[in-house]
């Protein structure tokens, strides 16, 4: 049947490959007569991967599944939807012969593909393994299944199970004898289909019994597939015991194979997953690290500096030069504790303190102490008290942290002249306050709003740490809070702070 | 002695600016500060100092911004340029590098928090 004819694509149509039918190198699916027909395709068109794809259970021949998972193949889906209940996904020929046993093993088919798919959003191996045993036993019909990784120094085999409810731990080490052993230092799949004869017949490898003594079972059959990585060196071996069946079948060796790719594929996420957060950690640290000792730098460089003059001019009794440097070295020391109250915000362990009342003496203090900047600096700052929230339940430290980083960044934003800047509380919800500050300064451009949360990031990079509004957001996000932020450009800013009021403590 | 030469001290924070000026004022030097390059560059040209302390971390021009426009500007070629930073030069590499240093053609290099008197044993050795 031609593609023309069926009005549905082959494989090599889809992919666009040069190895169809009638080309110089035919692939082994373009030639598979035995196929014609199957899921409405020419020769094994819309069976490739059964055939010379990754699920035909022998060596890998399509080209184009020697980059990918066959189930994971666009074609594969759509062959899928476009058959719908008549979409055949192996060759009927791979040795089942009776409509029980082929329905069987359609049903087993799909439950491999529909745990592919639910793998994929699962991130934590553990899971992933518990999953993939409990599907490799409902499909070959074990009692018992149990995925080992490879690891530690001299390697041995290690792997977690359930026994009665109870969570325990086996290790075996690499003895070739055994069966776990030899799947994993040969990187063959073992199936000892009777252990008792497999053990007195004395061949290798063979079942080591420790293991059911040690836990309490009796094992009579038990297959072992090894789990290699994409290099395929051997990570580990997932193994089921005790078919139902009496042993493990052909089949099962082929679904264990594939749950084995399975294990693999989680193994890769999880390190990946692993490398990549470890990465993204150190940068942060990194860049975490950087900017705090940029900014005591600056601050060392003004105490240094200062003492030393303050130092000249006491010996030198020239009163006027230590006043001077000492007012500098006086606003440097309160940048230091600044910043450590800052970095302290940041810490996950840190207690809030929360008070009932006084939220607006606390905000009216805050305005105070800038007041004298405020008035050097020509700025006019007004405070305008909510009405109703005299009551409100508040952490003190966080929103003094809060109103001290708003405030102080609204006077840096402030024009030359004629700078205003209004801080405001309300109360808008029945547990909800609000803390405003409002500046006619600079205001900020989109890139600027971007950025304004990010560490680090200042526009002053001498007197700012970078740290103020990174604080406000974090403390806001402990209250449960959020932060809105009204800007243009030229005109000013105004950030309002909405926090959770604190339930008393029980 | 140089103690008469004539210092510009180039740094956006005005406290670290005056701190600066105080020290070298202290030995005798006539100093006089910039608070960013464009101005630095102007004072150059009106006031002609013997050598200028530089920040690198400044806004719109930085330290290095400031050392290439200088070394372009006849009679600076050889002027003796100190560079002080608080960069952690690590992380910053990208941005400012350290071959950056070399680049600016500066004579000394000195990582803040610089003891005030290092900073005057360099202003001196250059200015010999």
């Amino acid at each position: 049947m031609s593609e023309a004819a069926s009005g549905k694509l082959n494989c090599w149509g889809f992919q666009d490959c040069a190895h169809g039918p009638g080309s110089a190198q035919p692939c082994v699916v373009a030639t598979d007569q035995a196929s014609n027909g199957v899921n409405g395709g020419e020769k094994a068109g819309r069976l490739c991967w059964a055939v010379g794809g990754t699920l035909s259970g022998d060596e890998v021949l399509a080209p184009c599944a020697r980059q990918m998972n066959c189930l994971d193949c666009d074609f594969l889906h759509l062959v899928r939807s476009e058959q719908g209940r008549s979409f055949q996904l192996l060759k009927l020929a791979r040795g089942v012969s009776d409509s029980q046993q082929l329905q069987d093993t359609i049903v087993n088919v799909e439950s491999l593909m529909a745990i592919h798919e639910r793998l994929r959003s699962h991130f934590d191996l553990n899971e992933t393994v518990m999953e993939i045993t409990g599907e490799a036993r409902k499909v070959t019909g074990a009692q018992r299944s149990l995925v080992l990784f490879l690891k530690g120094e001299p390697p041995a085999l290690h792997g977690q199970f359930t026994l009665k409810g109870k969570p325990r731990r086996v290790v075996m080490d690499l003895d070739e004898n055994s069966a776990v052993g030899f799947a994993a230092r040969y990187n063959r799949m073992v199936n000892l289909r009777d252990i008792y004869t497999a053990n007195q017949l004395g061949g290798v490898p063979t079942f080591n019994r420790d293991y059911d003594e040690k836990c309490g079972c009796k094992t009579s059959s038990f297959l072992a597939v090894p789990v290699d990585d994409p290099e395929g060196r051997v990570i580990g071996v997932i193994t089921v015991a005790n078919a139902k069946k009496g042993y493990f079948s052909s089949d099962d060796e082929w679904f264990m194979g594939q749950y084995a790719t399975e294990v693999a594929l989680a193994a890769e996420k999880q390190k990946f997953i692993q490398q990549s957060v470890s990465a993204l950690r150190l940068a942060s640290i990194g860049e975490t690290v950087a900017g705090l000792s940029h900014c005591i730098k600056n601050i060392a460089q003004a105490l240094r500096a200062g003492s030393y003059v303050i130092k000249k001019a006491i010996n030198s009794e020239d009163l006027q030069q230590v006043k001077i440097a000492w007012d500098i070295l006086d606003r440097h020391i309160e940048r230091l504790a600044d910043l450590s109250m800052d970095v302290l915000a940041h810490d996950p362990g840190v207690q809030k303190y929360s008070k009932a009342g006084g939220l607006n003496e606390l905000v009216q203090h805050v305005v105070d102490l800038f007041r004298e900047e405020a008035r050097a600096r020509a700025i006019d700052i007004r405070f305008d008290p909510g009405k109703d929230v005299a009551a409100a339940r508040f952490d003190a430290m966080g929103i003094y942290r809060c109103t001290v980083n708003l405030v102080s960044n609204a006077l840096d934003a402030c024009p030359l002249s004629d700078g205003m800047v209004t801080v405001a509380t309300a109360r808008t919800g029945e547990d909800e306050i609000m803390l405003s500050v409002a500046d006619n300064g600079r205001g900020m451009d989109a890139e600027a709003r971007a950025a304004v949360f990010g560490l680090f990031q200042t526009t002053k990079p001498k007197k700012g740490v970078g740290l103020g509004l990174p604080t406000v957001a974090e403390i806001v996000k402990r209250h449960n809070g959020r932060i809105e932020i009204e800007t243009a450009v030229g005109k000013g800013t105004t950030f309002r702070v909405f926090v959770r009021e604190d339930v008393p403590a029980a | 002695m140089t103690s008469t030469a004539k210092i510009l001290v180039v740094e956006d924070d005005l406290d670290e600016a005056k701190l600066i000026k105080m020290v070298l004022e202290g030995e005798g030097y006539e100093s006089l500060c910039a608070f960013n390059g464009k101005d630095a560059l102007a004072k150059v040209g009106a006031e002609k100092p013997d050598l200028i302390v530089l920040d690198i971390m400044m806004p719109e021009m930085d330290g290095f911004a400031f050392c290439a426009r200088l070394r372009a500007t006849p009679g600076n070629e050889h002027t003796p340029v100190v560079l002080l930073t608080g960069v952690a030069q690590h992380i910053h590499e990208s941005k400012y590098p350290l071959d950056g240093v070399m680049r600016a053609d500066a004579q000394e290099y000195l990582e803040k928090p610089v003891k005030a008197e290092e900073l005057l044993d360099a202003v001196a050795r250059l200015l010999e």
